[in-house]
């Protein structure tokens, strides 16, 4: 949610007001959120957001974009502090007219909205479905909703165009270029997406910003972000040519999100699930958790994503669950394979202390499953790990191999001692994140007691 | 002719297709299959696919390597391991409080949890007064750990200092004496002294005039285990040396070896200054003055001014001084000295008994007390009480910490007493005091409460059937207790608790 914030100081600025205190007449229906907040001026602050977008607008006379009345309004509303509401307020409704006439007069004059206008982010905001009443105004909704949707078409699929062409003159004048060679270089385009409304190009791109400042090797490390880029836009291009799954990683790699309510439609899995691992990853852009879980009769993964905006997890049910627990729930996996991403849907108890994972496997059954995963979502950067194997040493790196001799890299410098440890040389189970360029050990059990790493 | 390989791809387009056109026309491995869809009238999209293939291929084609050997495993421990909960508090407990756990763990049998060890060696790098404890605690697993880690290595190597066998730790390298840091060679040379103590000494005596300044006054330090009268000829020697630190060392060491050269020289130079004088039945002893410090007291360490008295009586064996006066020691530190010089030889006495250990010496000096005026300031050559008192046995140094807190408020020179007494303290002193901080609180007197409510966290017994924990809590909620004296009673409160859950794990 917070990753809408312009600066770190909106963000603090806005978890300080997300408290109840300060607002009124605030709701939500549909993709509408809304609140008046006394401010230090003479009338009220009317702030209202539409989540579709995202777009929003506040009185204020703030001029950071958006501001921190709209950032608190939003993360109040995450928090479940805001009531839906039959209908939107007179100023909401007014707002959701204007833009509606103005992007009929852009549609008309084909003119580019400028930036701050109707200013795009990488998405992120989840749900929001709230049922109001049928009738013609629901049948209006419906209609104006898929109004949005076809323009929001249309604004990725100009930006994938532009981003296809940014990616080519990167090639064509060389990644060694004044252009490349500089930290950030890729913030602009990565801004433009965010505009285009595709959030998961920009993510990427601002994350590969960084790779030329990463030492040694980075062309080919930059070459191949680059080319993942425009495998993704070209699969964009015949995004209708594509097998339905294919075309569900697409949009959602693109950054197209799929809302907790879809999620929570689809079949659920019941099981008893083992939290295997957790990993904190504090410098994302919203500082985010994930939480790998097992199924102790499924014997399936699973992945629970986290966000915390402000850096406290808070209250989130999923946050709290610790390496080592066990919970008796129904998951629900999100459409896009490979199913790995979940969200609890029913729990059957609260968390309990689990026991160790039973049957880890080997190195051999990882890298075939991760290999199967890639066949479906070709821009995968992590796969769950749940291994039977010893440290190893070879000229002063450290490995995991498993019983056959098979080895892999471990990464990750902290976590090489409690892993050694507990191991003393003989096998342990250990859970963690496999990616190519080796194994993030999260968890290893000592005895029944999952140790995090 | 075979496809290009990624690295080809990499270098194209780190120059750049517009300075370097490429033309694409097989790739290196599984990809090469896929070329044809590649197209060729667009060859910045060509190589961004060319590599996507790549990419892709190598990303699911990765395959485990193999060759690194597993670690040598760790030799079976045969100590338990402690529970989690125990190890829960350990990482709840501050420094102090955590180098006592350690302790009563170690002496419990039980060795730290395996998945704490890499906290507990860690915390021994950066704090030294934790790497006894840790070091004891270590285990087979956590030594065969430290041994994969230079800095850990140190902390194991402490494990000598305490009861283990010297072969138990971890092993120093062969070419530490010749090549190796100061350090290195101090723990070579240790090692040596504990093993074979005359070779230690021979081979330290083998290089000596090789050393630098520096390196002989650390070296030489490190026969001050296992001293022996084998050593004499080499430390008589070392008086002198050229190095001011190597000649207080060596007098040091000289001065601990009972008939040697040097503590004969001292009890000489001692012995005609003082006499009895008895007058009916009064008896007094009469000191003289020195009349200077020639080259041989010079080059035993004393030096001419007006603490040479006190110098002399401090470099003389004690044993010396009650035969040759006829007076037992209890009388003879308590008899008057002629010319106001009894603060001058008695604090030469006290320095004498610190360095001798000499509970007798040390208790009778106690009772004696300051012979100077009233209030007036001892000299620095005076050792403070509780420098003496620690020489006592810890019944007694118990016994006398209490009197003293009954006796007054708790002064910081009390406090010091306290904590030299080891702990658990006895329930007298332990009730005394609680009832010296409960006077304190409850009469807002001056005294030093934050002080001796930390002493009291480390000492006060966490078992028996006083609830010590209980009684610092009471005291800290009492009515007008100044802020910083409740914390302090807080804290201590908690350590004290901490340490009775701990030693409920470990029984």
């Amino acid at each position: 949610m917070l990753a809408l914030a312009p600066d770190a100081s909106s963000r603090r600025a806005a978890a300080g007001l997300a408290g109840p205190a300060p607002w009124s007449g605030t709701g939500a229906s549909g993709e509408l959120v809304w609140g008046r907040f006394a401010g230090s001026g003479r009338s009220p602050y009317q702030a209202v957001a539409d989540l579709a977008g995202p777009a929003y607008k506040c009185s204020c006379p703030s001029r950071k974009f958006p501001c921190k009345h709209v950032l608190a309004l939003l993360l109040a509303w995450a928090q479940g502090g805001v009531p839906e509401a039959d209908e939107p307020s007179d100023y909401a409704q007014a707002w959701q007219r204007g833009r509606a006439a103005a992007a009929a007069r852009r549609e008309i004059n084909g003119a580019d909205p400028g930036p701050g206008v109707d200013n795009g982010g990488p998405g992120g905001a989840e749900g929001g479905a709230g049922g109001g009443p049928g009738g013609a105004k629901e049948t209006e909704r419906r209609a104006a909703a898929a109004r949005r949707a076809q323009q929001r078409a249309g604004r990725v699929a100009a930006g994938v165009a532009e981003l296809q062409m940014w990616l080519r003159d990167q090639v064509m004048a060389g990644l060694s270029g004044t252009t490349a060679n500089r930290y950030g270089h890729a913030e602009a385009i990565a801004a433009r997406m965010v505009d285009a409304q595709a959030g998961g190009l920009a993510g990427v791109l601002r994350r590969l910003s960084a790779i030329p400042a990463s030492g040694d090797g980075w062309p080919g490390r930059l070459l191949g972000e680059y080319a993942q880029l425009h495998l993704l836009a070209r699969a964009h291009g015949r995004l209708d040519a594509l097998p339905a799954g294919l075309a569900a990683v697409v949009r959602s790699r693109i950054g197209y999100t799929t809302g907790r309510g879809e999620v929570l439609a689809t079949p659920p899995v019941a099981d008893r699930w083992q939290v295997i691992a957790v990993r904190n990853l504090p410098d994302a852009p919203i500082p985010a958790r994930r939480t790998w879980l097992r199924g102790r009769a499924t014997r399936r993964f699973a992945l629970l994503l986290s966000f915390a905006p402000d850096g406290y997890f808070g209250a989130n049910p999923d946050a709290a669950l610790a390496a080592g627990a066990e919970l008796h729930a129904d998951l629900h996996y999100y459409p896009a394979p490979p199913p790995v991403r979940a969200v609890i849907g029913t729990r059957h108890g609260p968390p309990a202390r689990g026991q160790r994972p039973e049957a880890p496997g080997d190195l051999t059954a990882l890298l075939g499953d991760w290999a199967a995963a890639l066949e479906r979502d070709p821009w995968l950067t992590e796969w769950p790990a749940l291994l039977a194997g010893t440290p190893a040493q070879a000229r002063g790196r450290w490995y995991l191999a498993d019983s056959s001799g098979a080895a892999v890299p471990l990464l990750g410098h902290d976590s090489l001692w409690p892993l050694l440890a507990v191991s003393g040389g003989h096998p342990v189970t250990v859970a963690g994140e496999w990616s190519p360029a080796g194994l993030t050990p999260l968890t290893v059990w000592h005895g029944d007691r999952a140790v995090p790493l | 002719m075979t496809g290009l390989t990624y690295e080809d791809l990499v270098a194209a387009a780190t120059v750049g297709l517009s300075h370097r056109p490429l033309q694409i026309t097989g790739l290196s491995g599984a990809a090469d299959e896929h070329t044809g869809l590649l197209d060729p009238g667009d060859e910045a999209a060509a190589l961004l696919d060319a590599a996507a293939l790549l990419v892709t291929a190598h990303r699911a084609g990765v395959r485990p390597v193999t060759g690194p050997p597993p670690v040598p495993a760790a030799p079976d421990d045969t100590a338990p391991e402690l529970s989690a909960r125990a190890a829960d508090l350990l990482l709840a407990a501050g420094p102090v409080l955590l180098a006592d756990l350690l302790g009563l763990a170690a002496e419990h049998g039980y060795r730290a949890p395996a998945p704490l060890l890499p906290v507990l060696l860690d915390a021994a790098v950066r704090e030294r007064g934790l790497t006894t404890a840790v070091a004891g605690v270590l285990g087979a697993r956590g030594r065969w750990l430290a041994g994969h880690r230079p800095d850990w290595r140190r902390v194991a190597a402490a494990v000598r200092a305490g009861s283990a066998p010297a072969g138990a730790s971890a092993p120093v390298e062969p070419g530490a004496w010749e090549t190796g840091s100061r350090a290195e060679r101090r723990r070579y040379l240790a090692e040596l002294r504990e093993r074979d103590p005359a070779a230690a000494r021979e081979l330290l005596a083998a290089g000596w005039s090789r050393e630098t300044g520096d390196d002989r006054a650390d070296l030489l330090a490190v026969l001050a285990r296992a001293l022996s009268p084998g050593d004499e000829e080499f430390l008589e020697a070392a008086l002198d040396d050229r190095k001011e630190s190597v000649r207080v060392t060596a007098r040091r060491l000289l001065a601990r070896l009972p008939g040697s050269a040097f503590t004969r020289r001292a009890a000489r130079r001692a012995a005609p200054l003082l006499r009895l004088e008895q007058r009916g039945p009064r008896r007094r002893l009469v000191a003289r003055l020195p009349g200077g410090a020639d080259a041989a007291a010079a080059r035993d360490g004393l030096s001419p001014g007006p603490r040479l008295l006190t110098q002399i009586v401090a470099a003389a064996p004690l044993a010396g001084w009650a035969a040759g006066l006829g007076v037992d020691v209890a009388e003879l530190v308590s008899l008057p000295i002629g010319g106001d010089l009894a603060v001058v030889v008695r604090a030469g006495w006290r320095q004498a008994a610190i360095r001798e250990a000499d509970p007798q010496w040390a208790r009778a000096l106690l009772a004696a007390g300051w012979p100077g005026p009233a209030g007036a300031r001892p000299p620095a050559t005076w050792p403070p009480d509780h420098e003496l008192a620690a020489v006592l046995p810890p019944d007694a140094r118990a016994e006398r910490a209490g009197a003293l807190l009954a006796a007054g408020a708790a002064s910081p020179g009390t406090v010091a007493q306290v904590a030299g007494c080891p702990a658990p303290w006895p329930a007298p002193l332990a009730d005394a005091v609680i009832a010296a901080l409960g006077h304190a609180v409850t009469a807002a007197a001056r005294a030093a409460v934050p002080e001796l409510a930390a002493v009291a966290g480390r000492g006060l017994p966490a078992t028996g059937p006083a609830d010590y924990a209980a009684a610092l809590a009471g005291l800290a909620g009492t009515d007008n207790c100044p802020a910083h004296w409740s914390s302090a009673l807080r804290r201590a409160a908690e350590a004290v608790a901490l340490r009775r859950a701990f030693l409920k794990e470990i029984r």
